[in-house]
């Protein structure tokens, strides 16, 4: 019978794996199952913040998440209970789209925040409508989104990328003066609308327009057609990750025009990124410097140690209006798709209400220009595209 | 399509894609050694460029040299950070040898399977510098771009009369070094007693071992000299371009496997013609269009390129190597 | 670890396997392709405790449970090229991308080229081309790009195709986001259709929400590939690849043509990732060339080798470890990939045969061994 001792040896060797295997599985008792709260005047619901939490784009993410869960820490539900659960895409839609069912699958989730980037939004908002959950996003600046194929479950605290290329231009028209401007782009879904609109609006004030690519680090063919068009002014519709050397690589090549910057490149780590080449480069974005008055500054620093980062500001305002529909009675997902739709209200980063298609009116959003002064961010002067 | 800018901007394009295929040569002779005794394609050697980059930025931060330093920190600090980053990348590349390929070597594994460990390598390296280190001591490491001080500030030193090019000391040091470099690695492998092991074993590796060469150490030597060509790679690339970053080994290594290809995978000039040909190729064609199709200017030139000479421009082993 | 795998080995299941009578067989294998299809809805424990949806943050398992088989579908067809023919693909995640694009340019009412049909032909602006006729359009489309890489290329030694293909890979991707009035450059097609199907509640058959429908389709897609890949694998075509994988020069002077049964297993492996591809972007209704970067390739090799090459159980076993593994473990967010490092180079210097090698396989690999011990033994 050796034969046979050896088979139960295998069958209770796997049972022991598949028992280590769920060991591992069970110290999260969270269930998937629907049994949230539609049993009338139980509150109990869970929040979904859906971005890339890791991954080389987390620090534009992250702060904004931070936001929302500081705005659910000082709120006082008095019978609700209400969770914020982290969902890490890493940005990518392939990685997003499971996520997004489980999300739209799961009853006890009454709001998403996000998707925080224009493609796995894309990529998901059609399974949210599917599901009847109302998305706010926090950074989601592509126009397409509410412009081309809106979605009724989708909103968002940003302008779109049409509106922000309209305030770049007009800060490089007004503010800077330039009649020359080199624009860059990176290529990408984020880079390379965004360029656009700025050559549109710029019209014959734009001398050239170059392309690069994510990952590159030798800009050398980009800096010679630079020096040869003399440019007074530098636009970069990208990331910080090549921000960083193509502003170096600049410098170096002695070129002096001012460098400006989409809020792809508004994050804590642009100063130290780009180091002493990075002075005095400016960073447009469409987050209002918080108030003298609010304690959010604050109170963000003591509950993670560092000032508010991007976005931080329209994570703790999209909170809110979930948080406010709560307290308004809203106990199921369409009864807070049908508050969201109707909200207004004066929020952190801008007083909000949304139109028909989920944007923010337009003369309610507040563009600012950030200079970049010894490795901080610091406000210098709004910006508000003539419309 | 703009081929005026090309004409008329020649000079200081040959000049950028000189500067651009240096370090992609520095990097593809630990691709070409590997490969030339070892018939393996070592791609865990990107992360050993990876980690001189950052040991550079270790030495300057640990000394204290930023930009502003007075001269005799210049050159001490460059100097050190040069020895170190060999020390450093030449261990990794010892240390991936050791743990990926030695025990696959003395079970016979296909060649398919150093590949897997390569990748496994490289991924644990880059995650190293991401996630683990950032971990435990924080930032700088992590999944951001980070800035090495510019201790070397570049000066034009001279400038090209009549075509008016200016020469920054940068440039000198980055095509000078790579030259040198080169020339030495060359000589060594061919003139030295232990270049004559290296050359036997890849010419036939039973033969070598017949006459008393140790392909084991053999095999070290060519880990350790791949790897202190990308440290010294890795200098020149932080000067150049002032920053490093977790990932920053994926592409640079991407394109000197090209350059090792495309000149003659196993031949050590090839190597140096692989990589000023790819770096002066991809300039020019990015000066006529743009940046962004930069990685298909390098493929369809390897492909076009071996297709009329199939195994890379000087085409020759490392064990002939002397011609 | 090592245990576990002993336990196994004693049971010389293969053995018993081929030993066992057809009846018995055939329920084995029917049982087993019942329980896969039953999986969405597994829920007994302990044996939920495989889904990937029992922490709040986790992610849907019937769409994990979609990427598994589609990566499956990749790995045999991977398998084909690297573990039958022995030719190095480094670009496959190319024709992954193509079968993609196909059925997004085509079949969606986003794309530019469909726009440009419309305006043709003065096609109203909902006309695209219908899902049944993209299948064959994918299938055409990457079978005829993998017959374009692999004339010129196939001639060329191994290491050399490796860098080749990686390239190829490289080129579909960087195309796809630069042509921007073909592709609609970075941004992506939106509305990729879905396969036609009856409406239940007000959505289509196939929507974004029930994924256990895309998986039991997806399933079915890959059951049918297994077959035809194993009659391939035991026909003239699959003993010409073994050949040609053992020795070229051997095979040639045998009357076997290296080079024709070559561009063969590339094609058969390219209209397999195409297909692949085509179920992936139908399913997302969304394709991006972000979705189709370098490292996927390695990834889809690594499958292929992990589970054994030349096997296409080995293949299924790596596609369903390194998809499933990562996405049930996600709570470790950040320190997946370094742990997926780890592994990977742990499992292959334990196991360099694969996890399931093939038999033949695993006796060339004996062979192999025993020759490199002798070979250390002389020195």
């Amino acid at each position: 019978m050796i034969r046979s001792t050896k088979t139960w040896q295998a069958v209770a060797l796997t049972a022991v794996a598949t028992l280590a295997l769920g060991a591992c599985g069970t110290t999260d008792t969270g269930s998937s199952s629907g049994d949230g709260g539609d049993s009338g005047g139980d509150c109990n619901f869970k929040i979904a913040a859906m971005g890339a939490l890791s991954g080389p784009n987390a620090s534009i993410v992250v702060p904004s998440v931070d936001g929302a869960q500081l705005a659910l820490d000082q709120w006082d539900g008095g019978d609700c209970t209400v969770e914020l659960e982290r969902f890490d895409t890493e940005g990518d839609p392939a990685k997003a789209t499971p996520v997004a069912t489980q999300i739209a699958g799961d009853e006890s989730f009454i709001g998403v925040i996000g998707g925080a980037f224009s493609g796995e939004t894309r990529a998901t908002k059609t399974i949210y409508q599917d599901g009847g959950i109302p998305m706010i996003s926090q950074s989601a600046t592509a126009t397409d989104l509410t412009q081309d194929d809106p979605v009724e479950v989708f909103h968002r605290l940003v302008p779109y990328d049409d509106y922000q290329g309209a305030a770049i231009a007009k800060y490089l028209l007004d503010e800077v003066g330039a009649s020359k401007v080199f624009v860059i782009d990176n290529s990408e879904a984020y880079g390379e609308p965004l360029a656009d609109r700025v050559e549109e609006t710029l019209g014959d004030a734009m001398i050239q327009r170059d392309k690069t690519e994510v990952g590159q680090t030798d800009f050398a063919p980009t800096i010679a057609k630079m020096e040869s068009a003399e440019p007074d002014a530098i636009m970069y519709g990208g990331y910080i990750a090549e921000a960083a050397p193509l502003l170096k690589q600049i410098r170096d090549a002695g070129i002096t025009a001012p460098f400006i910057g989409g809020d792809g490149l508004y994050g804590a780590d642009f100063g130290n990124a780009v180091g002493d080449a990075g002075e005095d480069a400016v960073v447009m974005c469409p987050c209002a410097p918080i108030e003298g008055d609010s304690t959010f500054a604050a109170d963000f620093e003591e509950a993670y140690g560092g000032a508010p980062g991007a976005y931080a500001a329209e994570g703790f305002d999209a909170m809110t209006v979930f948080l406010k529909g709560l307290e308004d009675g809203a106990r199921d997902r369409a009864s807070m798709l049908e508050f969201v739709n109707g909200y207004t209200g004066d929020g952190l980063s801008k007083s909000i209400a949304f139109d028909e298609n989920g944007d923010v009116p337009q003369d309610q959003v507040s563009y600012w220009a950030y200079k970049n002064v010894g490795g901080t961010l610091e406000p210098e002067v709004e910006v508000k595209p003539a419309e | 399509m703009d081929f005026d800018n090309l004409i008329n901007g020649l000079d200081r394009a040959t000049l950028d894609g000189i500067t651009r295929g240096s370090i992609y040569a520095l990097v593809a002779l630990g691709y070409t050694m590997v490969y030339g005794v070892m018939k393996l394609i070592n791609f865990a050697h990107s992360e050993v460029f990876m980690v001189g980059t950052w040991t550079v930025l270790g030495v300057y931060t640990v000394l204290g040299a930023t930009s502003s330093s007075g001269t005799g920190m210049v050159i001490g600090a460059t100097l050190l950070a040069l020895i170190a980053a060999m020390l450093a990348s030449a261990g990794t590349a010892l240390a991936v040898e050791r743990i990926a390929y030695r025990p696959l070597r003395k079970k016979g594994a296909p060649a398919l399977i150093f590949l897997i460990t390569g990748i496994g390598c490289s991924m644990v390296l880059v995650e190293v510098f991401g996630q683990v280190l950032k971990y435990f001591f924080g930032p700088p490491f992590g999944r951001v771009l980070v800035n090495v001080p510019a201790v070397l500030e570049t000066k034009t030193v001279f400038t090209i009369p009549g075509v008016d090019l200016a020469i920054s000391n940068t440039r000198i040091l980055i095509i000078v070094g790579a030259i040198v470099m080169m020339v030495a690695l060359d000589t060594f492998v061919n003139k030295s007693r232990l270049g004559r092991g290296v050359r036997a074993v890849a010419q036939d590796p039973d033969t070598a071992s017949l006459m008393g060469v140790n392909q084991e150490r053999v095999i070290m030597l060519v880990f350790v000299l791949g790897g202190a060509m990308a440290g010294v790679a890795a200098l020149l690339f932080t000067i150049q371009y002032d920053s490093t970053k977790f990932d920053i080994g994926f592409i640079i290594g991407l394109k000197a496997f090209t350059a090792a290809v495309l000149g003659g995978i196993g031949n050590l000039r090839g190597a140096l013609v692989g990589g000023l040909f790819l770096g002066i190729v991809e300039v020019y064609a990015s000066a006529i269009w743009d940046s962004s199709w930069t990685n298909v200017y390098a493929f369809v030139v390897l492909v076009v390129v071996l297709m009329f000479r199939p195994t890379g421009i000087l085409g020759e082993s490392l064990g002939k190597a002397r011609a | 670890m090592s245990q576990i795998l002993d336990a196994y080995r004693g049971l010389k299941l293969g053995d018993r396997w081929d030993g066992a009578p057809k009846v018995v067989r055939w329920a084995v294998m029917l049982l087993v392709i019942a329980f896969a299809f039953y999986l969405p809805y597994l829920n007994i424990l302990p044996f939920a405790y495989i889904r990937t949806d029992l922490s709040s943050t986790g992610s849907d398992w019937a769409s994990v449970l979609f990427l598994i088989v589609v990566y499956m579908i990749v790995a045999v067809g991977l398998n084909v090229v690297i573990g039958l023919a022995g030719l190095l693909d480094l670009g496959y995640v190319g024709f992954y991308a193509l079968g993609a694009y196909s059925i997004a340019l085509f079949g969606s009412t986003n794309s530019p080229v469909v726009g440009a049909l419309q305006s043709r032909f003065g096609f109203s602006e909902e006309w695209a081309v219908p899902f049944a006729v993209c299948i064959p359009i994918a299938i055409v489309m990457s079978l005829i790009a993998g017959v374009f890489l692999g004339a010129p290329t196939l001639r060329l030694r191994g290491d050399y195709l490796a860098i080749v293909t990686l390239g190829f890979g490289e080129i579909i991707r960087i195309t796809a986001r630069n042509l921007d009035n073909v592709t609609n450059g970075a941004a992506g097609i939106t509305q990729v259709p879905v396969p036609p199907g009856p409406e239940i509640d007000g959505r289509n058959f196939f929507n974004t929400i029930d994924a256990e429908r895309w998986y039991w389709l997806a399933l079915t897609v890959l059951l049918l590939i297994i077959f035809l890949a194993r009659r391939l694998e035991h026909s003239r075509v699959g003993r010409a690849w073994l050949a040609i994988r053992e020795d070229e020069d051997a095979a040639s002077v045998m009357g076997v043509a290296g080079f024709k049964f070559k561009l063969w297993a590339f094609a058969i492996g390219a209209t397999l990732g195409g297909l692949a591809g085509l179920l992936f972007g139908s399913k997302q209704q969304y394709v991006e060339p972000n979705a189709f970067m370098v490292n996927l390739s390695f990834l889809f090799v690594a499958m292929v080798v992990i589970g054994g090459s030349g096997n296409i159980f080995g293949a299924l076993l790596g596609a369903f470890l390194l998809t499933y593994l990562p996405e049930r473990f996600r709570a470790f967010v950040d320190w997946r990939p370094f742990a997926f490092g780890v592994a990977l180079v742990a499992v292959m210097i334990l196991r360099p045969q694969g996890l399931v090698p093939s038999r033949r396989r695993a006796r060339e690999f004996e062979d192999r061994r025993h020759e490199a011990e002798e070979a250390a033994a002389d020195v």
